[in-house]
């Protein structure tokens, strides 16, 4: 009967747990993410706004990832050929970072707080440690979270063309906002 | 001791909760599989592979001569090309138009293909393209007793595409064709000037050994029983390059539309008698 007790009392408090352990939790699905690419005889982007982000202060983890799929260059055959040539989205579907915030950060001083990351970021099936500088902006119940930074195809084994023509940048420029909400306890 | 075990228990029923990640989901499951081939013709068969609203596709497609003609003829460069160029739009996601011209009996013709049905990886494992096209040759036939009339130069025909793209590298479709010429003589470039309607499954595929190259191959058998007629047999390569895919390929025939590539004569692959071509495909976006 005691060992009945213990674990109903253990259930108990699972159950209760999300409320207490998810207080500091924000997340969202639907942020903004962009890749810029420089080459010599051609610039262009691509987008997305499915960018899903958690931030979770308690724990101190953060975790993004977009579906790789979603992204729109503004030319189908070109988002194609990302898709099928260059990011293998079959095999890789998204992109990732999960990490931890490794400068302070008060939740209860409502301005925009430089803020530094550090975590892995996969992509291609690629994982690399990578630093992340970005900005959060706690509002009511809401964190705005915006971050640029840069990664080299090549470091990810992201093949691009080099025979005649040079349309896709080696080094492509991240840039991410998403607001991102207090979450309701499951 | 009783509250050290309640402890432990909460502690292994809650930790999965507390440091899981975002649970990874795709935003849109079991779309339709693309590039299954590199360009709309996969050497010099239609293919599956459709064109975006919007997307205008241009491309220039050559055959040179027979090879065994020869150093002095550059192995067929010199001699006999046959070069065609076509413009295909997309007007929704799965039909376009297209509109080209073939030097080999001055062809004008007009073309559609209609993306019928996609192949998706958990539920249909083929694609399905239905691509009719209409010819009209501009040769002139003065020389005959009787000159051709206008709907003397139609040529009617129609492929359909069905494909299967078994991995991110292997592509193979099967290529159903009819072909029907409203006339025929020996002043049209057709194996058989006794016969007008011709019939073959086409059979074709690629395998890429890069990420932007791939060997390519194209079979259409002679079924028709027609003289001279022969296998027209053709395999290169495909180059993608970031804007443009080349298509480089060694065929039996001087064919280059739906029409003559099973009605054209083929020479004979394994004595020598094929020849050299190419295709420049680029897609331009209009709107």
């Amino acid at each position: 009967m005691k060992l009945f007790q213990i674990f109903f009392g253990a259930i108990i408090l699972s159950i209760l747990n999300p409320f207490v352990a998810r207080a500091q939790s924000f997340t969202a699905d639907d942020g903004y993410v962009e890749f810029i690419s420089r080459a010599p005889l051609l610039e262009f982007k691509g987008t997305s706004n499915h960018l899903a982000g958690l931030i979770d202060l308690d724990q101190n983890l953060v975790d993004f990832f977009v579906d790789l799929n979603t992204l729109d260059t503004g030319i189908q055959r070109r988002n194609r050929d990302m898709r099928n040539t260059y990011l293998k989205t079959d095999r890789f579907p998204f992109a990732e970072f999960t990490g931890k915030l490794i400068t302070p950060f008060d939740p209860n001083v409502n301005d925009k707080q430089d803020v530094r990351v550090s975590g892995l970021f996969s992509i291609h099936g690629v994982e690399r440690e990578i630093e992340v500088e970005g900005t959060l902006e706690p509002g009511n119940g809401t964190l705005r979270l915006e971050a640029g930074f840069s990664v080299l195809l090549e470091d990810y084994n992201i093949d691009r063309p080099r025979v005649l023509f040079y349309e896709l940048a080696d080094e492509q420029i991240i840039n991410l906002t998403i607001l991102l909400r207090l979450s309701e306890p499951s | 001791m009783r509250l050290f075990i309640l402890c432990i228990v909460f502690l292994l029923l809650s930790a999965q909760e507390c440091l899981s990640q975002l649970e990874r989901q795709r935003v849109a499951d079991n779309e339709p599989v693309e590039l299954t081939f590199m360009a709309p013709r996969n050497i010099n068969l239609f293919t599956v592979e459709p064109l975006s609203r919007g997307e205008l596709h241009y491309s220039i497609m050559h055959t040179f001569g027979e090879v065994d003609s020869g150093v002095r003829n550059l192995w067929g460069i010199d001699q006999g090309a046959n070069v065609r160029f076509s413009f295909e739009y997309g007007f929704t996601e799965g039909l376009s138009l297209g509109f080209g011209r073939s030097s080999m009996d001055k062809i004008y013709d007009i073309h559609a293909r209609w993306s019928v049905i996609r192949q998706k990886d958990s539920s249909i494992p083929v694609s399905i393209t239905f691509a009719p096209s209409v010819g009209l040759t501009t040769g002139s036939f003065g020389f005959l007793e009787e000159d051709y009339t206008f709907s003397d130069r139609m040529s009617y025909s129609a492929a359909l595409p069905v494909a299967r793209k078994f991995s991110s590298d292997l592509s193979m479709q099967i290529v159903p064709m009819l072909t029907y010429f409203s006339r025929t003589g020996p002043e049209l470039n057709i194996s058989d000037p006794e016969v007008n309607t011709y019939f073959s499954v086409g059979l074709s595929g690629r395998y890429k050994f890069s990420p932007r190259s791939a060997f390519t191959f194209q079979f259409i058998p002679p079924i028709t029983n027609a003289e001279n007629l022969g296998w027209n047999i053709g395999t290169g390569i495909d180059i993608e390059t970031g804007g443009h895919v080349f298509q480089m390929f060694f065929t039996t025939s001087r064919a280059l539309n739906e029409a003559y590539l099973v009605s054209a004569e083929n020479g004979s692959f394994f004595d020598g008698e094929f020849r050299f071509g190419f295709n420049v495909n680029r897609l331009f976006r209009v709107r």
